[in-house]
């Protein structure tokens, strides 16, 4: 099974706690027999390598350098992760099974790489604006919360790491609880969870 | 139907919505190639009223919801307008029955959409560069404007063919990204000349009377109201007119300088002589084009200068500022007069001449109306696209894309 990652940060880029869990998840998922390619940013280390534990990491950089915000800069760097993520596929003969995209930043292209290929994509939330930058009514704020919603609307599975999230992402964006898998990281069945709601998604997609 | 080609074309302005002169080109080149037998789906920005999805002269036409997502600046509503512009043509290009051959892209407003869609369908891509940011602003100022600026840079860079309107854009692209020459092509904008047949000067007095005294010369101005376009060297022209003409100074479209232009005209004392009209719609335009004894293009900067030839095609003449694409088009004393950019004097003293002779104003306008119809012609115009694309077809199927 072809999973692709997106990840706007993964070791050695650390921004928060999302580059260290994404980097064990990829680990994890290699010795569940995935083959893992992620997608992530880095400002100078570009193109394709292969990391010790197996996984296949894709670093892309922004062609547009000047940038008034955070949203230009994401906005324009999906252009590069799409391209990343088109290069994965096709080289796999189309066989990817589905994409799991973690925060905002690289939603847009998930939603375009499920609207041309028929590829289903997970959801994977580490944090909201509405948290992170409360009470996000501010017009950057309102902005990347349009991208969420996007991304909640879009997502074939929405993956959380508690209720407490789960709840909220309820609250805030109106989804139906019923979309939303709680996965907990600290738990013993985590990475078979993961592999679970993967399958259930994977199941699903529509090749073309 | 089987068509030998198909393409879809990507503008952030499509009629009805027109804010500049990309919504024009776009629509006579589709609907110019579609009569030719080329497939055209055009993707553009949505406007109130107006389908989401229609035919136009066997043109597809796409309007995608372009207010979706709250943006705190323009520049950044542009990227958001990309993502849902992309997300709905991910969806048409697989549902289409035709698979498209190119993706094309008329300037940077939609860059980011078209550079992804490239890689996702792995299809060409080419672009028409209509403007360029450096050369609006004169220069790169701002973090906004160096944004902007190198996103052309890397639209240009993706493309797989620069197409511009005229010799003078052709050079200025190549200067300002560094591009190769034979990524390069040349075709020039072309004008519609059959919405002006059937409709005479003569027949519209009472029109005119609305907007002039019998004894005013109608001076018509049709652009946006930004630095870029000149329309203050005209403004500060109208005084040095009004010594030698009497003459109503007629100034169609909006901007950000509308209020600025505003003040000026007030502090000067002349409201009663220039009118800003605001936008106008097509028919009115055409019949102002009709009414006009001069039709002024005062451009600081200029890629192609559409407005000097429809003014031509209305058998208006013109005063053009000798710059950009619009030294191409005007040939001083035969089409149309030229004078110095950026210079009140100077195009005080063009508009001046064309309003009191007016055996000169008709000879020019004769010969530029005879020069618009022989070469900017839109059937030719898209007969030139449609080389551009087998060309570039050809060198695709043999890239390991194909």
């Amino acid at each position: 099974m072809h999973v692709i990652i997106f990840s706007w940060e993964y070791p050695p880029r650390v921004v928060g706690q999302l580059a260290e869990y994404v980097r064990l998840l990829a680990a994890e998922l290699v010795k569940n027999r995935v083959d893992v390619h992620v997608v992530t940013y880095h400002d100078f280390l570009t193109g394709a390598v292969e990391e010790p534990d197996g996984v296949k990491v894709f670093r892309v950089a922004n062609p547009v350098r000047t940038h008034v915000g955070i949203l230009t800069w994401a906005l324009t760097l999906n252009q590069e992760v799409e391209r990343a993520a088109a290069s994965i596929y096709y080289q796999v003969g189309k066989q990817v099974a589905l994409v799991d995209v973690h925060d905002w930043h690289f939603i847009p292209a998930a939603v375009t790489l499920k609207n041309a290929f028929g590829l289903p994509f997970a959801y994977s939330v580490e944090s909201l604006e509405d948290h992170r930058a409360p009470p996000a009514n501010t017009p950057y704020s309102m902005s990347i919360k349009s991208i969420e919603w996007l991304g909640f609307y879009e997502a074939q599975r929405v993956c959380v790491k508690s209720e407490w999230m789960r709840d909220e992402i309820v609250r805030i964006h109106a989804v139906p609880k019923g979309k939303i898998t709680v996965v907990k990281p600290k738990a013993n069945s985590w990475i078979r969870d993961i592999l679970a709601m993967y399958k259930s998604m994977a199941g699903g997609a529509g090749k073309n | 139907m089987k068509h030998e080609l198909s393409v879809m074309m990507f503008s952030w302005e499509f009629p009805p919505r027109v804010i500049g002169g990309i919504s024009p080109h776009v629509y006579f080149l589709s609907k110019s190639l579609a009569r030719n037998g080329v497939k055209v789906y055009v993707v553009t920005c949505d406007f109130p009223d107006t389908p989401a999805h229609e035919v136009i002269d066997g043109v597809e036409v796409y309007r995608v919801d372009s207010y979706k997502n709250p943006a705190p600046d323009f520049a950044t509503w542009v990227y958001l307008m990309n993502l849902n512009m992309q997300r709905e043509a991910a969806a048409i290009v697989n549902k289409v029955a035709d698979k498209i051959d190119v993706f094309h892209a008329h300037d940077w407003l939609v860059a980011t959409a078209c550079i992804g869609l490239k890689h996702v369908f792995r299809k060409p891509l080419l672009t028409t560069m209509h403007s360029t940011e450096i050369g609006r602003r004169d220069g790169l100022h701002t973090d906004t404007e160096r944004m902007i600026h190198e996103t052309e840079a890397w639209l240009t860079y993706e493309a797989w063919r620069v197409i511009c309107c005229s010799n003078y854009m052709v050079s200025h692209v190549k200067w300002a990204f560094g591009l190769p020459e034979d990524k390069l092509a040349m075709v020039p904008n072309g004008v519609n000349t059959s919405v002006y047949e059937g409709i005479e000067k003569e027949n519209l007095k009472e029109f005119r009377a609305k907007f002039a005294l019998p004894e005013e010369k109608i001076v018509l101005y049709v652009g946006r109201l930004v630095y870029e376009k000149g329309i203050h060297v005209l403004i500060n022209a109208v005084p040095k007119i009004l010594e030698k003409v009497n003459a109503k100074f007629l100034i169609v479209g909006n901007g950000y300088m509308k209020d600025q232009l505003l003040n000026i005209a007030r502090s000067m004392r002349l409201e009663h002589k220039i009118l800003f009209l605001g936008f106008v719609d097509e028919a009115t335009l055409v019949k102002l084009q009709k009414c006009a004894d001069v039709s002024v293009v005062p451009s600081l900067f200029e890629p192609f200068g559409i407005v000097a030839l429809e003014a031509m095609a209305a058998k208006s003449p013109v005063v053009v500022s000798d710059t950009g694409g619009l030294s191409e088009i005007v040939e001083h004393d035969v089409t149309g007069v030229k004078v110095y950019p950026n210079n009140p004097e100077s195009l005080a003293w063009g508009i001046t001449k064309v309003l009191l002779d007016e055996n000169y104003s008709r000879y020019v306008s004769e010969n530029a109306y005879r020069k618009v119809r022989e070469n900017f012609d839109w059937n030719r115009i898209a007969e030139q696209t449609m080389q551009i694309y087998r060309a570039v077809l050809g060198e695709y199927s043999k890239s390991f894309w194909a």
